[in-house]
């Protein structure tokens, strides 16, 4: 055993010298003819923004590491807090728009209000963020000022694990309170078992289906978004044109977890209830469209994020539907947006068979923050500032989580998205808002969602029968949380 | 002066408490870092101890219970350490084979006096190369390299063939795997034999071809008997190191062992415990299982591999 650790350490030196290498190596095949945007091409990889020189000598040790709920005082004056303004994320989204829109935000300096701000981004996939986040929040109440995590994002499927935590602070110690311009699904979500505000979400994230105008022509015989809705109103209806849509030599949709969101967010139970683990009905129905539409070949083996659906975005892609919010058609579909391999233009969005959201990011300050005000600030501009919001529509094409804002882009004729053909989405997703309910979260939905989808792939496919399908899921369960009870 | 005096007067110097002085530092680390852990890891196993979101569960003593778990059969019927362990040795048999024969084969060809290849040097490095990039990094472009719509797939199709799924498919997924790890080591066994081959006395190869023997009668009668204890030597360690494989079917399976968890290793399992719900106590059992069937492989190979006493001056 130590012969080889010693030969291995020997070794390790020169692999070090070499990774770097072997990184461009890779880099560069993966860049070779796909422009995946940067949620998808960070598989397994684990990005670490750089620490600074730690400069803590004014910040020995503050009094509030206790606890969040001594922190009476509203918020406190910039002058005492922390020099380093450490945030937590999954990917570098939110990231771009707080370097470009945040008010006090000096980009060459890299600071906010002449604080140092890192960024620690770690990939979603297979549950790396919420892992990594995990540890260093626990750690929190004794990291030195230049490691405390002060602000981090979360998404809805795991959200509630950290409001229902004493690891989130309630927004009303920051100075903040709900504003009536959030939409209440986005606040519902914040909140934790006693109605309690932990935080407050940028966006507002009812999911559409996006889908390619030409194609759309060719199946339906039109591509106005009313008539297209018309059309694919049910899921009666989506079926019978993805058979229609196949017999053209068109794909339904990209990847077989395509409409997944669609049924899981009108699950009417949740994952797990009573610490018992049960398969939503909704999810169910799913598990046999998603059967159907592989073995008929309405659709492709690829997951969501995989890099042959986003392949199926380029002008020579024959899929007609794609699923998702604002930031989907916005931050992941880079393919659809490339000048040369690329259909800007070429797409519109309507509601689809049923309304559901996907995904949403929260921010929530962290419990032991030394720089309360700062986060304070973030939410604010991001959620009441309409300067802020109104770039984010307009540059950005988000759908914000401010009404005032949306409605009066929505009611502007002349709005209207390059990408979706001059669609106006802003008012598309307004009147899509209503839909959206939010109920049956638990703590475990990102690993159950992400696990289910992998591993029914295999009975798909015919490498295994459906039991053992599911049996290799609910060991994945058992494995990722022993305390919840597998059939 | 009065040390001087004492050691006169001792009949002979002892230097050994500056041996262990020197060899203090090694055992230090040891301790802290190799045995304690791994004595704790025992201790660990009988307790339930695990995070079920961010609440702490645990520890609470449970006896045997973790390893009652480990050997209960899924509703599927099967039991999974077994699936587990069964996926790593078939793995690790896919690609340590290869890479012993493959090895033996460059190690006698870059040592032969009658081929006297050139450029040795660069050829050693170029087989060793593939050894100082991360099995991450490696997966990764083997990953691309093979994904749907990959330069692999795109040589496929434009042949006018079919997408294959290299990774969806059973054993394209482990030849894959298989494949990287005897690419990675294979340079590794390579030097080795190589040392191995350069120490057998070089009379022997020129006793032999006087005698008129034909190449591979030296192969078999000279240089695989005297080669033995370093082959014995090379296959517990790939054999330890195969036990232990994680990193590439953690990345080419993205950590979940697709299709059907027959890519998922013995350590995929016990990182899968230790990564999301902190189960030391699950862990802990599956560490002392791999344990176990570490001690058994190598005391198996190495009683079927070790010289005979009686070989002791009887052969050439």
């Amino acid at each position: 055993m130590n012969d080889h650790n010693l030969l291995e350490e020997r070794t390790m030196k020169k692999r070090i010298a070499s990774a770097l290498l072997a990184s461009a190596v890779i880099l560069s095949v993966a860049s070779c003819g796909n422009n995946a945007p940067a949620a998808t091409t960070t598989k397994a990889a684990e990005t670490t923004t750089a620490a600074p020189a730690a400069n803590n000598d004014t910040q020995a040790a503050p009094a509030d590491t206790t606890e969040a709920a001594a922190t009476d005082a509203a918020a406190p004056a910039a002058a005492d807090e922390g020099d380093t303004f450490n945030i937590y994320a999954w990917n570098e989204e939110f990231k771009g728009f707080f370097e470009k829109y945040q008010p006090g935000y000096d980009a060459a300096a890299q600071t906010l209000n002449g604080v140092k701000v890192v960024w620690t981004i770690n990939p979603s996939d297979n549950g790396v963020y919420q892992d990594k986040l995990d540890a260093a929040l626990q750690a929190n109440a004794s990291a030195s000022s230049a490691d405390k995590v002060d602000m981090f994002l979360a998404e809805a499927d795991y959200i509630l694990k950290y409001t229902d935590s004493d690891y989130t602070m309630d927004i009303s110690q920051l100075g903040l309170s709900q504003v009536d311009t959030e939409y209440q699904y986005t606040v519902s979500a914040a909140s934790d078992s006693n109605g309690k505000i932990k935080g407050v979400s940028f966006q507002c994230c009812p999911s559409a289906l996006i889908y390619r105008r030409s194609i759309a022509k060719d199946v339906l015989g039109t591509d106005d978004p009313d008539e297209v809705q018309a059309q694919l109103d049910s899921w009666d209806k989506f079926d019978a044109t993805a058979a229609k849509a196949k017999e053209l030599g068109y794909y339904m949709t990209a990847a077989y977890a395509e409409t997944y969101r669609v049924f899981s967010n009108n699950a009417t139970t949740p994952w797990v209830t009573g610490g018992e683990l049960a398969i939503p009905d909704a999810i169910n129905q799913w598990i046999d469209q998603a059967d159907t539409y592989l073995k008929n070949g309405y659709t492709l083996t690829s997951g969501i994020w995989g890099d042959e659906k986003n392949a199926q975005m380029f002008k020579d892609g024959k899929t007609m539907c794609f699923f998702g919010p604002a930031w989907y058609f916005n931050f992941c579909m880079g393919n659809a947006q490339d000048p040369e391999k690329g259909c800007s233009g070429d797409w519109a969005i309507c509601k689809g068979p049923q309304g559901h959201f996907w995904g949403g990011t929260w921010i929530l300050a962290a419990t032991g923050t030394d720089n309360p005000s700062l986060v304070a600030d973030v939410m604010r501009a991001f959620t009441e500032n309409e300067e802020v919001c109104e770039n984010l529509i307009v540059n950005e094409g988000q759908f914000t989580n401010n009404k005032k804002v949306n409605e009066k882009f929505a009611n502007d004729p002349s709005f209207g998205s390059d990408f979706l053909g001059g669609q106006n989405a802003t008012a598309v997703f307004c009147g899509m808002t209503d839909s959206i309910v939010w109920a049956n979260a638990t703590i475990y939905d990102q690993l159950l969602n992400e696990g289910l989808q992998t591993y029914i792939l295999d009975y798909y496919q015919g490498t295994c029968d459906k039991d053992t399908a599911l049996a290799n899921f609910y060991a994945y369960v058992n494995e990722k949380y022993p305390a919840i009870q597998t059939p | 002066m009065s040390s001087t005096t004492a050691s006169v007067r001792r009949k002979s110097i002892s230097y050994a408490k500056w041996g262990y002085l020197f060899i203090a530092p090694f055992f230090i680390v040891y301790l802290t870092c190799s045995l304690i852990p791994l004595l704790f890891t025992f201790y660990n196993a009988f307790f339930e101890n695990y995070m079920d979101g961010l609440k702490q569960i645990g520890p609470n003593f449970v006896g045997f219970d973790n390893f009652v778990t480990l050997f209960t059969p899924k509703s599927s019927g099967t039991i999974e350490i077994f699936k587990f362990a069964g996926n790593t040795m078939i793995m690790w048999i896919m690609g340590a084979i290869p890479q012993i024969v493959f090895a033996l084969l460059l190690a006698v060809i870059f040592t032969s006096e009658r081929m006297k290849i050139k450029g040795q040097g660069f050829f050693k490095t170029v087989i060793y190369m593939p050894n100082l990039i991360m099995a991450s990094a490696f997966s990764m472009l083997f990953f691309t390299l093979f994904s749907n719509v990959g330069p692999i797939n795109q040589i496929i199709q434009a042949a006018g063939g079919q997408v294959f799924e290299f990774f969806n498919n059973v054993w394209s997924a482990r030849t894959i795997i298989a494949f990287i790890n005897f690419l990675m080591w294979f340079g590794n066994t390579t030097i080795l034999l190589m040392a191995g081959i350069m120490g057998i006395d070089q009379s022997l190869f020129e006793a032999a071809a006087i005698d008129g023997a034909k190449s591979s009668q030296v192969f078999f009668k000279i240089t695989i008997p005297l080669l033995m204890p370093i082959i014995v030597f090379v296959v517990i360690t790939a054999l330890i190191g195969g036990l232990q494989m994680f990193d590439v079917p953690q990345i080419i399976s993205s950590g979940k062992g697709t299709p059907n968890n027959t890519t998922k290793t013995l350590v995929m399992q016990l990182n899968a415990y230790i990564g999301t719900s902190k189960n030391y106590g699950m862990a802990g059992a599956v560490s002392i299982m791999l344990f176990i069937i570490t001690g058994v492989l190598s005391f198996i190979v190495f009683r079927f591999t070790e010289p005979k006493k009686e070989k002791k001056g009887g052969k050439k």
